[in-house]
């Protein structure tokens, strides 16, 4: 028989070991930590470029002294990567180092999970020709550096230049010539004019966001508490896509339900001329369809009243904290981003990436002459949230897709584009808000 | 035939014009049966095809040239079929060593989760203990709460024990749905089994562990292999979890190898439709060979000795 005491004694234990338990659980966790340096590099889209940054992995942990038994090294499909990460840090057994894409450093870094590698950027700083500013914004804080930059690439107009070429026409300038030249030389509905990305998908929010650039739209000033979404450049990017896609019908119907994939899938099965995404397209033809390989360049994106400007996506290494081997996990993003080393994967991936550093772009690989805007991209374009700085708020606004929101708002409910982007303002300056307040 | 039927069937010979009608609605009844047969014909054809042609278009793109996959037709017969694919997973993934590890993983959770479950299920229907109707719906509750919100404390736990990259960590991982769902399914089939038969048993020398392995087991056939099907399934299918818990090749199942072929916003569709062809075969297989056991297993549970 069970006394008041017997009950209150059982309760109280219970209690304390729920409150208890995850931070147990985390400590231990930490506790329990392999001496192993644990290497999670997400999948490349060429298998020879994984098999390439592995081998210079075990090349420099076996010249740090480090033996096989000791590193943990994984490849892990793209896709894949985050869940395992977001789960690897809240039981507090993050990987030692892994590679992730623009403003995940500034995120992880206000959680206080990175190392500090100033070091290293500085070093990177002096070598060829240092890195682009784009790169650098992205990794610093306060003057100190909490990733280290890996690659960055655009997002140029990856076109059908035997289709061009065959009608004779010049690659369009301006958002208007661009108009003029899909509706000529589209087939519909074999073959339409351009592929967006328009589905409730980041490819959709990046797509936009570029266009809104050149017609004077941006999201946040570069205070990040000013947000500006509102205003008629926004208004005039919105009201051409759709144009493009109700009036001039020179976008797919299908594109509002695509995902990140069906601009590419799109573009692979020639449905369309043009498409607005990074070279992952292009890098991937290079073994599935040599033909339509040949046949692709990566142009400038057009212009519009505010003229023409590129996104740029970036990727940095970036280095966690209860490191068992800090300074050699340091050695090793070190040694990947020396710049023989880099040539050698950069040149591998066949364009998918270009490298951070501003002179290493001099080489026959990069003077190719599908390449030969590359430069010019890199050098005007810019972050999602430009002016402002990639922070968790604006990685909010992509993660919620405020902006493909607000497209669908137009496309699918047809919403004056004016009170869609009201609608959006409101959303983004509350985000932007809770972070300022947090 | 009863005789009020046979009198009434006279009773409608006799009278002229009533013999026809009846044939009328005999003839009527006849077809509009045949109506509603034929309706259930296509509806089942209509379901066979919601099935297997989604089966039938993985296997066609395995075979498909990356051109052909991403060519304006949609082909549905492959033009120049190739096993391309299936040799790019063999080539480029430790596709063998994956399949091992998933089959170590599916095998020895699918086992344990039967012993651990027989033995629970029959505790909570057949013993008297404080608490068990309790512990019975507690199992519900367990089974129901979503993967997803258990990932990042099982993972936590897992860390803490130094299970993680592990098969056997996986393996147990697994025992943590598999168990609740196969001793709530055994409970409810335990409870139907005579409990005569297991005093009976006792009487006869049995013990509690004799009686069950003996008589209620065997008499729980058909519910002992949907059990076993679905542990097996489950383990095999399963991907959070193992995707989470393991990071090398010496732990990763078949569905985290397959998801390399995944890489930003590019999908190696044949080399991914080949791999989940080869991954599927051997819980086809495993359907196979158990359906014949439940077709069995009920038909003994149907005929009175």
């Amino acid at each position: 028989m069970l006394t008041r005491r017997d009950v209150l004694q059982r309760a109280g234990t219970a209690t304390a070991l729920a409150t208890t338990a995850s931070w147990w659980l985390v400590r231990r966790a930490h506790a329990a930590r392999d001496k192993k340096l644990t290497v999670w590099n997400p999948a490349a889209l060429a298998p020879q470029v994984d098999k390439i940054m592995q081998e210079q992995c075990y090349a420099y942990l076996k010249q740090a002294g480090i033996k096989e038994s000791e590193i943990d090294y994984s490849v892990i499909g793209g896709p894949q990567l985050l869940p395992k990460l977001v789960a690897s840090l809240e039981a507090g057994n993050p990987p030692d180092i892994t590679r992730l894409g623009s403003g995940y450093v500034q995120l992880y870094r206000s959680q206080g999970h990175l190392l500090e590698v100033t070091d290293i950027v500085d070093k990177m700083q002096k070598a060829q020709g240092g890195l682009f500013p784009i790169s650098l914004g992205t990794v610093l804080h306060q003057g100190k550096a909490y990733g280290v930059p890996q690659s960055v690439s655009p997002w140029p107009l990856v076109t059908r230049m035997d289709i061009l070429e065959a009608a004779k026409v010049d690659p369009p300038k301006t958002w208007d010539e661009f108009i003029e030249v899909c509706k000529k030389l589209q087939k519909p509905p074999r073959l339409t004019g351009f592929g967006p990305c328009l589905g409730l998908e980041s490819d959709t929010d990046n797509n936009v966001m570029n266009m809104m650039w050149c017609y004077g739209g941006k999201l946040v000033e570069a205070d990040n508490k000013t947000v500006v979404l509102h205003s008629k450049g926004t208004i005039a990017a919105v009201q051409l896509i759709a144009d493009m896609f109700n009036k001039h019908k020179i976008i797919p119907k299908g594109s509002i339900a695509w995902d990140n994939t069906g601009n590419n899938k799109a573009y692979q099965s020639r449905q369309v001329i043009f498409v607005l995404n990074p070279t992952s397209i292009y890098a991937h033809l290079a073994d599935s369809d040599k033909e339509l390989y040949n046949v692709t360049g990566l142009l400038p994106i057009p212009a519009g009243p505010a003229g023409a400007i590129e996104e740029i996506t970036t990727a940095e290494w970036l280095l966690f904290k209860h490191n068992p081997y800090p300074e050699v996990a340091k050695g090793l993003a070190e040694y990947w981003m020396a710049p023989e080393n880099l040539r050698v994967m950069i040149e591998e991936g066949d364009g998918r990436w270009g490298p951070p550093y501003t002179g290493m772009y001099d080489s026959e690989f990069w003077k190719r002459s599908v390449f030969q805007h590359w430069r010019t991209m890199l050098e005007r374009g810019q972050l999602f949230s430009s002016p402002g700085t990639t922070n968790a708020a604006s990685g909010e606004v992509i993660a919620t897709h405020v902006i493909a929101r607000m497209m669908h708002r137009v496309l699918v409910e047809s919403w004056e584009a004016e009170k869609a982007v009201e609608e959006a303002h409101k959303k983004v300056a509350e985000i932007y808000a809770r972070y300022q307040e947090a | 035939m009863t005789p009020s039927m046979t009198t009434s069937r006279r009773a409608l010979q006799t009278i002229p014009g009533q013999w026809g009608k009846s044939k009328k609605v005999t003839l009527s009844m006849t077809s509009s049966r045949r109506m509603l047969k034929g309706l259930g014909n296509v509806v089942l054809v209509l379901m066979l095809l919601w099935t297997a042609i989604p089966f039938y278009w993985m296997i066609a793109t395995s075979l498909k040239h990356d051109k052909e996959i991403y060519g304006y037709e949609a082909t549905l017969i492959p033009q120049q079929p190739t096993l391309d694919n299936y040799a790019t997973v063999f080539r480029e993934t430790p596709y063998l060593l994956f399949m091992r590890n998933s089959i170590v993983v599916a095998v020895s959770s699918t086992v344990l989760s039967m012993i651990i479950a027989c033995l629970g299920a029959y505790a909570i229907a057949r013993l008297n203990f404080p608490g068990r109707a309790f512990l019975a719906r507690s199992l519900v509750f367990t089974y129901l709460v979503p993967t997803s919100l258990l990932f990042i404390p099982m993972f936590a736990l897992m860390s803490a024990l130094r299970l993680t990259d592990s098969l056997h960590g996986l393996t147990i991982a697994y025992l943590g749905f598999d168990v609740p769902f196969c001793t709530w399914l055994l409970m409810g089939y335990f409870k139907s089994v005579p409990v005569e038969l297991e005093e009976a048993a006792l009487v006869d020398g049995c013990n509690r562990v004799t009686a069950l392995v003996r008589v209620v087991l065997p008499l729980a056939l058909p519910a002992l292999v949907v059990v076993t099907f679905f542990s097996f399934t489950h383990a095999w299918n399963e991907f959070l979890y193992a995707h989470v818990f393991t990071s090398t090749n010496s732990a990763r199942t078949v569905t985290t190898g397959l998801a390399n072929f995944m890489s930003q916003d590019v999908f190696f569709w044949g080399p991914l439709m080949a791999s989940t062809i080869m991954s599927a075969l051997p819980p086809v297989v495993m359907f196979l060979v158990l359906q014949r056991w439940v077709v069995q297993g009920l038909t003994l549970g149907g005929v009175k000795g």
